[in-house]
C-alpha cells in the first residue's frame, strides 16, 4: 500500500529494509531527517546509530564498519560530502562496500540549503584523489529513494564498491506517495574477506597502501577491471516518449521531472519531444545516448541541470558530434524555468540550433 | 574599565537590529555584551564566525548585522581563518603598511558544534600556536541551526533529535565535554566561563580576554529558545538559574591560577529551577533515578571547579 512519505525518510527506512544496521551521521541540512530517523529507528531494530563529531569521522566510521563486513551507510549534503572525500577515496581503494548519500544543496562554499546539482563532477569524476569511481544512482522520485537505496546495498556488496545515492534537496524534502517492498529479504553476499578475527583461518587484509614497486598499480588495475565489468553489466535510465522524438531533453533528479512534464505538454500541442532521464550517472548510459543520436528522427538534445553544466559534458562525450547538444541550467539552488526550457526546445525543433 | 548599567544602556551596539535570530535568543544578548566589552576596553575586534545560528542569522545576503570586520568560512575552521587574519595583520604592520597603533584583538566565535566537535582540532591548533586571538564558544548545548541534534556539549539525558529520550535509550547518555579544561590545558594566559545574565561578570571577563596578549578563551552559556524548548522570554532567567543551581559555575583561569567568580551563589538552589521550564528535560524530570544521576553530575562538576579555585 502506498503511503505519504518524505524522500529522506523513505531513503532511511529503505536502508533498514535492505539490512543496514550500522548508520553513522552528522548534522547538515537538507538531509537531517535521515539522521534523526536513524537515531530513533536503529535502536528499535537492534542496529547501531552513532552521531560523529564531523563528516571526516562519520565516513571513517563507515570504513571501519565496512571492513568488518556489515551493511553500513552514511548520508550528508554537499559541504559535508566535500569533507568526506578523503575517506571516500580510501573506501574505493580498499574495495569496501558501503552506501553513501549526497542530498545536494547550492554551492560552492557554504552556498545555501536549496536543492541543487552542482556536485555531479565530484560524484562521478572523482572528488577524492586517485583513479577511482563510485556507482552513482540518481533518484528523482520518493519511490526511487526506496528502490535505489535497496539496490545500492546489493550493488555495493556485489561489486565491493561504495555506491552513492546522488539527488537534490528537493527530492530529499519532497513528500509524495510511495511504497516499501513487502516481502523483501536482504540478499547478503559472501564476506569472507572481512576483518572478523583471524582465529582458525588465514588472516584477511584490507589495505590502501603498498610501498613496493607495483603494488599500487596492481590495485589500480583491479579497480579498473572492476569498473569495466560494472559498465558492461549495469546501467539505468528512463526513456519517456523518445521513440519518435525530434528533440530529446536529458536530465536527472528534479529537472528530469520538469522535463517530463514539459514533454507531455508539448506532445499535446503536437511537438515531437521526449525526455531521457538518467537513473545512474556512473555507469553513464553512453551507448544508448549514442544510439539515439544516430536515429534519423533525432534533431538534437537539450540538457537541463541545476548546475553550470556538468552532466552535459558526459552527454556530449556520448553523442560526440553526431547531433547538437544544447544546455540550459540554473545554479545555486534555483530551479530551471519551464518557459525557458520550452523556448530552447522549440528553437531546436525549428532547426535554430546554436550550440551554447 | 569598571562599568555601570547606565553607561552601557545608551551605548550604540555594533551588532545591529534586523538580524534573523529567534525572538529572545540568548546568543544575540551575548554578542551585544561582547561589543560593550570591546568598546569599554578600548580594543577593536576583527571577527571570524564559524557556521552556525549566529553566522546564518546575522549575514543574510546582502545584509549584515555586524559593524565590525567580519569573516565567515566554514563550520570547522574559524580558528584557522582568524589565525590567517592575525598573521596577515602583523605582517602588514611589520612592513609599515598598517600605521595606526590602536589595540586590536582577533576574535573567532562559534557555537558548541563548531567549538566542541567539528572545529576542536582547528581551535587546538590556534591556541597552541599562540596567536593573539580570543576564541569564544557560545554554548547552546546542541546543533540548533540544523534542528537540535546532540553535540558533545549536550547535557546528560537531554532530549535531542539524534539522541531522543525513548524507552530504550534515555536521551544523551554521555556527560558534557569540559571544553574549558581542554582550552586551559593549552597553557593559554586567560580563560573564563560566563553567563549572559551576569552582565557585569561577563563584560569584565571579556575585557580581560581582549586585553591580555596571546590566545584567550571564553565559554558562554547561551540558552536557545526552540532547542531547549522553553518559553520565549526565558533565555536570560535560565542563564541566571544555571548559575544559581550550580549547573554553570563561573570561573576564571589567569596565568596559571583558577579564580571563583563572586557572582557564584552562596547557597545552591535546587536543580529543578533550571530544568523545569525546558521541555528537553520533561522526560528526565519524570524519572527520579536518572534525575539523581543528573544532579550528581552537576554537583561533581561544580565541586571540581570549586576545588580548583581553592574555595571551601
Amino acid at each position: 500500500m502506498k503511503e505519504l512519505i518524505k524522500g529522506n525518510e523513505a531513503l532511511a527506512e529503505a536502508a533498514i529494509i535492505a539490512g543496514c544496521r550500522h548508520y553513522f551521521g552528522y548534522p547538515i541540512t537538507p538531509q537531517n531527517e535521515i539522521t534523526a530517523y536513524m537515531a530513533k529507528r536503529m535502536p528499535e531494530v537492534g542496529g547501531v546509530f552513532v552521531q560523529a563529531e564531523s563528516e571526516v569521522a562519520s565516513i571513517n566510521m563507515v570504513f571501519g564498519a565496512a571492513a568488518a563486513g556489515v551493511r553500513v551507510m552514511t548520508t550528508t549534503s554537499s559541504p559535508g560530502f566535500s569533507l568526506m572525500q578523503e575517506g571516500v577515496s580510501y573506501l574505493a581503494a580498499a574495495h569496501l562496500p558501503c552506501v553513501l548519500a549526497n542530498i545536494m544543496r547550492g554551492g560552492p562554499g557554504l552556498g545555501n540549503i536549496a536543492g541543487s546539482q552542482g556536485d555531479y563532477f565530484q560524484a562521478v569524476k572523482g572528488g577524492g584523489h586517485g583513479d577511482y569511481r563510485l556507482i552513482v544512482l540518481t533518484p528523482a522520485y520518493v519511490q526511487e529513494m526506496i528502490d535505489f537505496t535497496i539496490l545500492a546495498f546489493d550493488l555495493a556488496d556485489k561489486y565491493l564498491i561504495p555506491v552513492l545515492i546522488l539527488t537534490d534537496g528537493i527530492v530529499g524534502q519532497m513528500v509524495e506517495p510511495a511504497e516499501f517492498p513487502k516481502d523483501y529479504k536482504p540478499n547478503f553476499y559472501d564476506k569472507s574477506w572481512a576483518l572478523t578475527g583471524a582465529k582458525g583461518r588465514p588472516k584477511n587484509v584490507v589495505r590502501t597502501l603498498w610501498l613496493d614497486d607495483y603494488g599500487v598499480e596492481n590495485n589500480n588495475i583491479k579497480l579498473q577491471q572492476k569498473y569495466a565489468r560494472i559498465k558492461a553489466e549495469f546501467v539505468m535510465y528512463e526513456e519517456f516518449m523518445t521513440e519518435d522524438a525530434e528533440v530529446i531533453l536529458v536530465a536527472y533528479g528534479t529537472p528530469a521531472r520538469i522535463c517530463k512534464a514539459i514533454t507531455k505538454k508539448l506532445r499535446n500541442e503536437g511537438y515531437k519531444v521526449g525526455t531521457f532521464r538518467l537513473q545512474s550517472a556512473f555507469p553513464f548510459p553512453e551507448y544508448r545516448l549514442m544510439e539515439l543520436a544516430l536515429e534519423k528522427h533525432v534533431k538534437g538534445f537539450l540538457v537541463v541541470e541545476m548546475s553550470a553544466g556538468q552532466m552535459v559534458e558526459d552527454v556530449r562525450l556520448s553523442v560526440r558530434d553526431y547531433k547538437p547538444v544544447n544546455f540550459y541550467g540554473r545554479m545555486g539552488g534555483v530551479l530551471p524555468e519551464e518557459r525557458k526550457i520550452i523556448e530552447y526546445t522549440l528553437d531546436m525543433l525549428k532547426g535554430k540550433v546554436e550550440v551554447n | 574599565m569598571a562599568i555601570n548599567l547606565k553607561q552601557i544602556a545608551g551605548m550604540e551596539a555594533a551588532y545591529v537590529k534586523g538580524h534573523r535570530m529567534c525572538a529572545g535568543c540568548g546568543v544575540a544578548v551575548f554578542v551585544r555584551e561582547l561589543f560593550i566589552a570591546s568598546k569599554t576596553a578600548g580594543v577593536d575586534v576583527v571577527i571570524a564566525n564559524a557556521t552556525g545560528c549566529l553566522e546564518v542569522t546575522s549575514s543574510v545576503y546582502p545584509e549584515s548585522a555586524w559593524k565590525y570586520p567580519w569573516l565567515h568560512v566554514a563550520f570547522e575552521n574559524a580558528p584557522a581563518a582568524i589565525s590567517g587574519v592575525e598573521r596577515a595583520y602583523y605582517a602588514l604592520k611589520a612592513k609599515g603598511k598598517i600605521k595606526d597603533d590602536r589595540k586590536v584583538k582577533f576574535v573567532a566565535i562559534g557555537g558548541d558544534g563548531a567549538s566542541f566537535d567539528i572545529g576542536l582540532q582547528s581551535l587546538s591548533g590556534a591556541l597552541e600556536r599562540g596567536h593573539n586571538i580570543l576564541y569564544i564558544a557560545y554554548d547552546n548545548e546542541a546543533y540548533m541551526n540544523t534542528g537540535y541534534q546532540r553535540s558533545s556539549a549536550t547535557p546528560l539525558y537531554a532530549d535531542t533529535t539524534t539522541a531522543p529520550f525513548g524507552k530504550k535509550i534515555p536521551g544523551k547518555t554521555q556527560t558534557r565535554k569540559d571544553l574549558f579544561a581542554i582550552a586551559v590545558a593549552h597553557g593559554i594566559p586567560y580563560a573564563a566561563t560566563v553567563s549572559i545574565y551576569h552582565w557585569n561578570d561577563l563584560i569584565t571577563k571579556i575585557q580581560k580576554a581582549l586585553t591580555v596578549e596571546g590566545p584567550t578563551f571564553i565559554l558562554s552559556l547561551t540558552p536557545c529558545i526552540p532547542g531547549w524548548n522553553m518559553p520565549v522570554g526565558d533565555a536570560v532567567s535560565l542563564a541566571k538559574a544555571a548559575v544559581e543551581t550550580g549547573y554553570w559555575p563561573l570561573v576564571e583561569y589567569e596565568n596559571g591560577v583558577y579564580k571563583w567568580s563572586s557572582a557564584n551563589p552562596k547557597q545552591l538552589k535546587p536543580i529543578e529551577e533550571f530544568l523545569a521550564s525546558q521541555k528537553r528535560f520533561a522526560k528526565l524530570l519524570k524519572n527520579p533515578e536518572l534525575l539523581e544521576k543528573f544532579k550528581q553530575d552537576v554537583i561533581s562538576n561544580y565541586e571540581k571547579y570549586k576545588k580548583l579555585c581553592g574555595v571551601a
